[in-house]
């Protein structure tokens, strides 16, 4: 910020003393721009031509891709992939309604737990903060095991086939608490210990105080939380049996590719008539359906993201 | 129609009579109450149950799961006092889900296991199955008087039997190659093709004659598939026998009268015979003359869809893709005249598949194991029940034409109808081939009776190759074959002598005599067990 507002400012001095050298400046500076404008442009460009690609993949005939390839515009347009992914709509909508609602308790729960975790933790009157710590921390070396985490789930919680089961786990991730510590560290004990003085009590403080300073910081563990319930299929997949008639959006497209090239590969072992299935068409229309949504919620935090971006450099 | 009936009624009376002899052996040590007319024998079936069936593969999500239940429940109801519900386990990762769910055992009744792709020998050590022994004369008579005492033995761990093998449904996964027969024969090639060298000249013509056209003779990607090329040479050139438990065919049994001697093929044989270089050197000649792309190694194309497209002459995998892709073929480019050339026709080396390659276990914590027997014997010899379970119902999933084969009903959209239940581990040839598939290609009969006139037994069963002594050594080796082999295989290698020899020099820095040693010491402790 302070960089920038200088660099900002050197021009507009520059003018009162001459007019010469404004127009160099002006010039290197369109130069500048120029060059800025044409590598960020082209920098975006590489970013969004792949998923372009994706798209247009998604809706080219198989044969096609077989014959020539991908190619940015579609030779031949089809929706076979589609159709066979979305041709059980209700199941596809159960699934999207699962995975959002899913993201949106998960999210707003666990940025919750996590940031009170994170703000006690950093309060150096908390006697037994580093001992929580380690305990938090200790969790990253070592675990369990799969089997012994999947009876804890199964035998002693009785979770399975209940969404319970896959949203739990992921409440609490050491790594986000650690990270929400140490953002959560550049708020001044003092602000707390004012409000401390003012006569408000510890709850208060968090909710009125810490919150909201901590804006950036929430979006930030926000969107990983968020990332992480949406892109969630582990545990879904060996917590939410056949039984569970909508199953998370990613399970259910992960099922549907493997269970299309199975069928492509045994149609004859099974009972199944061969029929063509659009493999490579269909790993794209996967792809464009389970990045869709949660794209747009990007723009909305981003804001954030780059305040949060920018408080850091400033402190630093 | 009528032997149909025969048969059913014979089957109804084996199993009534065989019920009354095991109740008359059994009388008195059953103390449960029976009520009248539910019971079969002295068997009590007042109390009414589900039998809960564990198979791999998605739920049917059309609602022709639910409807094909609704019949076969019905029909269990009357017979047996029960229901049955199919578990899916998805495809999505399913070994681990396979072994989660045993771990815990919860709510398992009959489970579909495998020695070979489902880790049921393992499952057997951890104790995930029920022992069978005594229930199986009982509740499972028809089955237990059916099964041969060696099929039995094939599913024997420490005495004990642990699942009932699928014995008798014939399936051929050997492998070899699939051609076009209206090239070959523009070729000039009359007889169907039944050697390397044979096939070297199809190929060679494929090119000639449709290589400008954008043809590739034979369009192979992927790693296994270019490994698997050299499992086909030294089936068709050896009487090596692979020993399926270890792992990237390191080791392999000396014959089918020698099956406990372990042999190398990545090393020349006790004849003298050197497997690797001979294929070496005739593939590097096939690669040099452009058989398949010259960017092979990186290729990533379907060669089935290739094929279909007519851009392929040649697809690799087993005969029981081939009987179904011939009438696929067919609608696709008529007049293909798909053929196959099976790699075991050569030398005539080719090994039965493993009885357990599909079998039925019953889980440890199953609260009726019984019933669940029961319902199994009736799965499995019940025309009725067979049909219900495996193929769904009779003018919704399927239909028998007037040729007598099983057929798709008129407005069958696999969408909106298909079912499957994947019931993998008990599967009949007497009703499979009884209807057999109106998809199979024409001559299906004549095709396995050749390989069951020469076909051997398979000897590997129950050998349960424990890995933990060379455990850091397979590692090392399994990074070495992976690195060397697909290259060597498509002619990519460089000169066949050198990456021959810098192969061979590398399995051994791996520990390769080690790891042969030690399967060497646990087979002949394996023979010796038997």
């Amino acid at each position: 910020m302070q960089n920038n507002t200088n660099n900002e400012f050197v021009p507009n001095v520059d003018i009162t003393k001459s007019q010469g050298s404004q127009k160099v400046i002006d010039k290197s500076q369109r130069l500048i721009q120029v060059i800025g404008v044409v590598f960020t442009g082209f920098i975006s460009l590489l970013c969004i031509l792949p998923f372009v690609l994706i798209i247009s993949a998604s809706f080219t005939e198989e044969r096609s891709i077989t014959l020539y390839g991908f190619s940015l515009i579609p030779r031949s347009v089809s929706l076979d992939a589609y159709n066979l992914i979305l041709r059980n709509p209700r199941q596809v909508l159960g699934s999207y309604g699962v995975t959002i609602g899913m993201t949106l308790i998960g999210t707003m729960v666990g940025l919750f737990i996590i940031a009170m975790t994170g703000y006690a933790l950093q309060r150096p009157d908390f006697p037994l903060r580093n001992a929580i710590s380690f305990y938090i921390y200790f969790t990253t070396l070592f675990s369990g095991g799969l089997i012994p985490f999947y009876m804890m789930i199964t035998q002693t919680l009785k979770l399975k086939d209940n969404y319970l089961a896959v949203l739990l786990p992921l409440l609490m991730s050491p790594w986000l608490i650690i990270l929400m510590k140490n953002f959560l560290k550049s708020i001044p004990h003092s602000i707390t210990e004012s409000a401390t003085i003012d006569g408000a009590g510890d709850f208060y403080i968090f909710l009125k105080i810490i919150f909201p300073t901590a804006k950036p910081a929430l979006a930030t563990v926000g969107l990983f939380l968020a990332l992480t319930y949406w892109n969630e299929w582990y545990n879904s997949m060996l917590f939410l049996s056949s039984k569970v008639t909508y199953r998370p959006l990613q399970l259910f497209l992960y099922n549907t590719i493997n269970e299309a090239r199975y069928i492509r590969d045994s149609a004859a072992a099974a009972n199944i008539p061969a029929i063509d299935i659009p493999m490579e068409s269909m790993k794209m229309a996967t792809a464009v359906i389970a990045t869709g949504p949660i794209i747009f919620a990007y723009p909305f935090v981003q804001k954030y993201f780059i305040q949060g971006i920018t408080v850091g450099a400033v402190k630093g | 129609m009528k032997s149909n009936l025969t048969r059913y009624l014979t089957l109804f009376l084996a199993l009534v009579l065989t019920l009354t002899l095991a109740a008359c052996g059994k009388t008195g040590d059953t103390g449960g109450p029976s009520k009248e007319g539910d019971k079969a024998g002295d068997i009590d079936i007042s109390e009414f149950v589900t039998i809960s069936h564990l198979s791999l593969g998605d739920k049917p999500s059309n609602g022709q799961y639910e409807a094909v239940k609704a019949e076969w429940d019905k029909y269990l109801k009357e017979k047996l006092n029960c229901a049955l519900e199919v578990q899916y386990i998805g495809w999505t990762d399913y070994m681990t889900q396979y072994n989660l769910l045993l771990a815990t055992g919860e709510g398992l009744d009959l489970i579909n296991t495998a020695s070979d792709w489902l880790e049921m020998w393992p499952n057997a050590q951890r104790g995930a199955f029920l022992e069978l022994n005594d229930l199986l004369p009982k509740y499972a008579p028809i089955t237990w008087e059916t099964v041969p005492e060696s099929s039995w033995a094939e599913v024997t761990f420490k005495g004990d039997i642990i699942a009932i093998p699928e014995d008798m449904y014939s399936q051929w996964i050997n492998h070899g190659y699939m051609y076009r027969g209206d090239w070959a024969r523009e070729i000039g090639i009359t007889k169907p093709i039944r050697s390397w060298e044979e096939f070297q000249v199809y190929l060679q013509g494929v090119k000639d004659l449709y290589g400008d056209q954008g043809v590739i003779p034979f369009d192979i990607a992927g790693a296994s598939n270019m490994k698997q090329l050299y499992d086909g040479w030294t089936i068709s050139k050896s009487s090596l026998i692979c020993i399926d438990p270890v792992p990237d065919g390191l080791a392999f049994g000396k014959s089918d009268d020698e099956w406990w001697e372990v042999r190398s093929r990545y090393y020349p044989l006790d004849d003298g015979t050197d497997l690797l270089l001979d294929f070496a050197k005739e593939m590097k000649e096939w690669g040099d003359a452009g058989y398949w792309r010259e960017d092979v190694l990186n290729n990533t194309a379907d060669s089935w869809v290739q094929f279909k497209a007519g851009l392929n002459g040649t697809r690799q995998h087993h005969t029981q893709t081939y009987v179904y892709a011939y009438k696929e073929l067919e609608r696709e480019i008529p007049g293909a005249d798909l053929q196959f050339f099976p790699w075991c026709e050569e030398s005539k080396n080719l090994t039965k598949m493993s009885i357990t390659h599909g079998a039925t276990a019953v889980g440890a914590k199953c609260k009726n194991p019984e019933r669940a027997l029961m319902v199994y014997d009736l799965i499995r010899n019940d025309e009725t029940m067979y049909k219900l379970f495996n193929w769904g119902l009779e003018g919704v999933q399927y239909v028998i034409n007037d040729k007598g084969q099983r057929d798709l009903p008129e407005g069958y959209i696999t969408d909106q109808h298909s079912f499957s239940s994947n019931f993998w581990g008990g599967r009949m040839d007497k009703f499979e081939l009884k209807y057999p598939n109106a998809t199979m290609v024409d001559n299906w009969e004549e095709i396995y009776n050749n390989f069951e006139s020469y076909a051997k037994p398979y000897r590997y069963g129950r050998f349960v190759f424990d890995k933990s002594p060379v455990e850091s050594e397979l590692a090392a080796l399994s990074d070495v074959v992976n690195r060397h082999l697909p290259a060597i295989c498509v002619g990519k290698a460089g000169d066949p002598v050198a990456a021959v020899e810098a192969f061979r020099r590398e399995l051994k820095m791996a520990g390769y005599d080690k790891v042969l040693e030690e399967v060497q010491r646990q087979l002949t402790e394996f023979k010796n067990s038997l």
